[in-house]
């Protein structure tokens, strides 16, 4: 096969995995085969692909769908930056997915659930590869489609509550985004995002005015704080993590939400910071769309942060905890963007704010994986995952406790563990910055991370000893994402050498652009 | 639901008029899809509100009954909805493979090709007629297939599981 497919095929295998567990029915032994088998293969079929861009010379990887060239066809654009977040995808999609096997009853197993999930793993595939404006609200869709399904999966009243909310909220949500990506199109005549951003930055030469695309940017902007659950718009988060099966809201936390900051690096940060744009209001200054989104980044990461803090600390249950720390650890990806948006294109600043941005994704989804993936093992070893309920657990199952042990000190950011590093460069991307509200809202933050997961740690670890059943199978894959918390943290050279480059492939305008359009021309 | 008001004869019949009608715009649509207006998302639309027709005129059981297809089991995937299932995902196969076979013979994933045929018999006879010349096939038509497949039976399905609740 031609090497350049490589490209395709993490496209390819859950397409085909969503398929033959969708014609397996019949047989759900052979179905569960063909599901831990895809998601296998789409590990094997990301690091093929990571290694492809690693090595390829100019480090991008242009796949023109069915033999149409950009700008005119729908290009995939492999870069640094879709490496890394495929690679995060990958690692969380599958953990979530092996655990699934063990979680789900084997009813709903056979019914839908595979199929679905090989369908979330192949929208969140399409958005980080996809090179096309439009196509991109299309792998939202495809993501989105079957994500409903699964927020919806246990189908009791709960459920239904969540998912109608859940669903009413990203339809409006995909309406909005149609409809900015409708107006950027008539503004600069292309949805190619190379084309756009080419355009975009000779906006003279080709006639566009730049104002408008701040305004569409911004209708833009409010979908992609959406998808990421960022105040003002984390409202859906917790009750759809609290109704979807555990091992989803592993995925929906650790994978889809990073699809939404992957969306804000790659359309914000490389499509349009090129539109030039005199910039004149208090507190901001810049002479790009970028440089708006700075201190609009920067106001909602501070709600988050402090929201997604207090929520978490007052919750009644350790689902509803872990669904308030993500609002509240998203807000610490939000604010490193910020920051980097704030600086000037291309500084220091602005690449290790993107870096940080990427790095604490990479923790945050391997973290809150595991730990969503604990609630699953409390869930089924107690019955209850509330804290009136808990107790003792460390002294029931020490190996589990050690598990969520090693994740929540992560997502605190103790080290040897990754979270170090991702806390350690959103603080050194505030003080390279000069941003002092900037440093003392990440101050705050990991205060209030260590205070709720300290109360989560007392309520449920320890106390009094509550009725424990063991769940081997269910902890072996907790444990094994702790482990590889440990590894990101004790071998972090290379993790923080592929953030480097994926944050220069972030801001390379121009590179991007060479490499989409080099092939239309 | 009532049974003492039948559908009248009126609506019997121009249902069995119009129904053959309505498949064949659909066959015809699903065939010109690849270059004209048209195409396998349409056309399977098309088919499904046929078979909304009879569904809805002479009973959910009637068709059932007719392609002698064993009734709805307990799950939800029984019967003639599993059927429907089925075709869905079969559908997505088709589509998906039309796909990769391009990959096969070399070129990118989806890449689509149209052969002419211009000597065979049967187009001869045919040439005398104005406007149609040659045969053509086109490879995209394998992907409206599956397209066409997936429409059907995703709203068939839809359409059996909440028409029996």
């Amino acid at each position: 096969m031609d090497p350049t497919h490589v490209a395709v095929v993490p496209l390819l295998v859950p397409l085909f995995a969503a398929v033959a567990t969708l014609l397996l029915r019949p047989y759900p032994t052979l179905q569960r085969g063909a599901s831990a088998i895809g998601g296998v293969g789409y590990l094997v079929a990301v690091a093929a692909l990571v290694r492809a861009v690693t090595a390829d010379a100019d480090g991008y990887l242009v796949y023109a769908l069915a033999g149409w060239d950009a700008p005119v066809g729908i290009v995939l654009v492999a870069d640094a930056l879709s490496a890394f977040m495929l690679t995060i995808a990958a690692i969380v999609g599958v953990a979530a997915l092996l655990y699934s096997l063990a979680y789900v009853d084997a009813e709903d197993q056979r019914l839908s659930y595979h199929s679905l999930f090989h369908f979330v793993l192949l929208g969140v595939t399409g958005a980080f590869l996809t090179g096309d404006l439009f196509n991109l609200f299309v792998w939202f869709e495809v993501m989105l489609m079957a994500s409903y399904v699964l927020v919806v999966f246990y189908s009791g009243p709960e459920h239904t509550r969540a998912a109608l909310h859940y669903t009413v909220l990203n339809l409006l949500g995909g309406a909005l985004m149609l409809l900015s990506i409708g107006g950027l199109y008539a503004t600069t005549g292309t949805l190619n995002m190379a084309d756009m951003a080419h355009r975009l930055a000779n906006a003279a030469e080709y006639g566009i005015d730049p104002a408008p695309v701040l305004g569409l940017s911004a209708l833009l902007f409010a979908v992609f704080a959406l998808k990421a659950g960022i105040v003002p718009f984390q409202f859906w988060v917790p009750d759809s993590y609290r109704a979807a099966p555990v091992p989803v809201t592993a995925v929906l936390a650790g994978v889809v939400k990073k699809v939404g900051i992957y969306a804000i690096i790659r359309v914000y940060f490389t499509v349009l910071s090129g539109a030039a744009l005199d910039v004149s209001l208090p507190f901001v200054a810049g002479d790009s769309v970028l440089a708006y989104f700075g201190p609009v980044l920067l106001v909602m990461a501070a709600g988050s942060i402090i929201l997604g803090g207090i929520g978490a600390v007052n919750q009644p249950d350790l689902d509803g905890l872990l669904a308030y720390s993500s609002i509240g650890q998203v807000g610490f990806i939000a604010l490193s963007l910020a920051v980097a948006a704030s600086a000037p294109f291309g500084s220091e600043v602005m690449l290790v704010g993107i870096a940080a941005a990427l790095v604490y994704s990479l923790n945050h989804g391997l973290a809150k994986g595991a730990l969503f993936l604990s609630v699953g093992v409390i869930r089924r070893g107690v019955g209850s995952v509330e804290f009136a309920d808990l107790g003792g657990l460390s002294e029931r199952d020490p190996v589990f406790a050690g598990g969520f042990f090693v994740g929540a000190l992560a997502l605190i950011g103790i080290p040897p563990l990754s979270g170090f590093f991702g806390k350690f460069l959103v603080f050194d991307t505030a003080v390279r910055a000069e941003a002092w509200l900037a440093l003392g809202l990440a101050l705050v933050g990991a205060v209030l991370t260590i205070a709720y997961f300290s109360r989560a740690w007392n309520r449920a670890f320890w106390g009094e000893p509550v009725a424990f059943d063991p769940q081997p199978r269910l902890t072996l894959v907790v444990v094994v994402l702790g482990v590889g918390l440990l590894l990101v943290g004790i071998g972090f050279q290379p993790i923080a050498d592929a953030a480097q480059r994926a944050s220069e492939a972030a801001v390379s305008r121009s590179d991007y652009i060479d490499a989409v359009l080099e092939v239309g021309r | 639901m009532t049974t003492d008001r039948q559908p009248t004869v009126i609506a019997r019949t121009v249902t069995r008029v119009v129904v053959p009608f309505i498949l064949l715009t659909a066959l015809a649509l699903l065939f010109q899809g690849h270059n004209l207006p048209g195409g396998g998302f349409i056309a399977g639309v098309l088919t499904c509100t046929a078979f909304a027709l009879v569904y809805i005129i002479y009973g959910r059981e009637s068709l059932r009954t007719l392609l002698g297809i064993a009734a709805d089991g307990p799950g939800v995937l029984g019967g003639i909805t599993g059927l429907y299932a089925r075709l869905f995902a079969v559908g997505l196969l088709v589509a998906a493979t039309g796909g990769v076979v391009s990959m096969a013979l070399g070129y990118p994933f989806l890449t689509q090709a149209v052969l002419y045929l211009s000597d065979l018999p049967v187009v001869h006879a045919l040439t005398a007629v104005p406007g149609v010349g040659t045969l053509e096939l086109a490879s995209a038509f394998v992907f409206d297939l599956g397209v066409y497949a997936v429409v059907v039976g995703g709203l068939l399905s839809v359409l059996s599981v909440v028409g029996r609740e």
